[in-house]
């Protein structure tokens, strides 16, 4: 049997999650330290949130592996790969239930952040639309939730290597080519063509919301509607 | 007559200000300290590193100024007394029940405070808006670095 070369990663895909891994590492360490950092952390948060609308939209127009419908853990292909049964490619019903994990708790510290405060100088963006009281109780929320982004990092992590070393499964390289070996019946056929346009579309909702929530054109127009 | 009546009232009057709460006192006024820091760091963050088109010499001067007498202001000592781990000033306090194990890291961070706030006045006075930002950067390191020290979460 000959082992077929497949496209599974598309390069927005792998672009998004390797800007990602720069930019959570980056808030992670801007966030501890503090100081003149803060503003960073801040701009990291924006990224972030402009890499999780991008990934949210690409799962609706991306290629095939990409798109949320093909792994999207039910409960049937939960079943399904733990009576042994899962012989897909990309992400498996367990792996996926971590991914979207993740991507929640990184929503979760987004929406928090955006409204948080140090009790310093730095304040979030949206800030102003809320008092202190509520922000200081958003800005624990926010605090207690890295908690749970180092387990899910950290789970992550180890997934990937266990993988790596136990079960002789590099993911590490399709990550970043793109491309994995598979056997002749698992390959269902083209990844399908990457929309150039569609990229570009995507990439353009993304910065939309972030330049919009990071501009202060929100609290500009409540503000113009108090006057 | 008129000055046993004298000597009641302030007999009493002293009675009820021994009376008052010293817990509560203690964490009301050192929430109060850190709202005026908090005023003066802001203020400081909008003209220095947010619109330095709106920075007043004499403003962030008289900010470095309160921000290094607040640090000198000896309240460690005064206001964070046995027991004040519990207690509510103007809102419940967030002191850690460990803050009274760790008064070596306190102390030290309190010296790396009065130092900072210091250096600050001396950047202030300078009028130089990147040496001010550059050292309100070490300032508002030190101030969190108490708060992740011997401050509950939210």
């Amino acid at each position: 049997m000959k082992a077929i070369q497949q496209m599974v990663w598309d390069w927005p895909l792998r672009l998004f999650h390797w800007l990602l891994v720069l930019a959570v590492v980056g808030a992670y360490i801007t966030g501890e330290l503090g100081g003149s950092l803060t503003d960073w952390h801040s701009r990291l948060g924006a990224l972030t949130l402009g890499l999780l609308i991008f990934r949210i939209f690409w799962g609706f127009l991306g290629t095939y592996y990409a798109r949320f419908v093909h792994f999207f853990p039910t409960p049937g292909r939960l079943i399904t790969y733990f009576k042994g049964d899962w012989h897909g490619v990309g992400h498996n019903p367990v792996g996926a239930l971590s991914i979207f994990a993740l991507l929640l708790v990184l929503a979760a510290l987004i929406v928090t952040g955006v409204f948080a405060n140090d009790d310093i100088a730095f304040e979030g963006p949206l800030f102003h639309l809320i008092d202190k009281s509520l922000s200081d109780r958003i800005s624990g929320w926010h605090e207690w939730l890295v908690d749970g982004l180092l387990g899910l990092v950290g789970l992550h992590v180890t997934a990937v290597f266990y993988y790596l070393l136990i079960k002789k499964n590099n993911l590490i390289r399709p990550m970043l080519t793109g491309n994995t070996l598979l056997r002749p019946d698992q390959f269902v056929g083209s990844n399908g063509s990457l929309s150039i346009p569609r990229f570009i579309f995507v990439v353009l909702i993304a910065s939309s919301v972030v330049w919009i929530v990071w501009s202060g054109l929100v609290t500009d127009y409540l503000a113009s509607l108090s006057r | 007559m008129k000055l046993k009546c004298v000597w009641c009232l302030s007999c009493l009057f002293v009675a009820s200000v021994v009376m008052a709460n010293p817990i509560e006192d203690q964490i009301r006024i050192r929430q109060s300290t850190y709202a005026v820091m908090g005023w003066n760091t802001g203020k400081i963050k909008n003209q220095i590193v947010d619109h330095p088109e709106t920075y007043h010499k004499d403003q962030i001067i008289a900010a470095a100024n309160t921000l290094s007498a607040l640090a000198h202001s000896n309240l460690l000592e005064e206001l964070y007394g046995p027991g004040t781990d519990q207690g509510t000033g103007w809102k419940p306090t967030r002191l850690k029940a460990d803050y009274f194990q760790k008064q070596d890291e306190v102390k030290e961070i309190n010296t790396r405070l009065i130092k900072e706030t210091e250096e600050l006045k001396v950047a202030a006075d300078s009028g130089d808006v990147a040496a001010i930002k550059s050292q309100f950067g070490k300032l508002g390191a030190t101030c969190k670095s108490c708060h992740d020290l011997i401050r509950v979460r939210e």
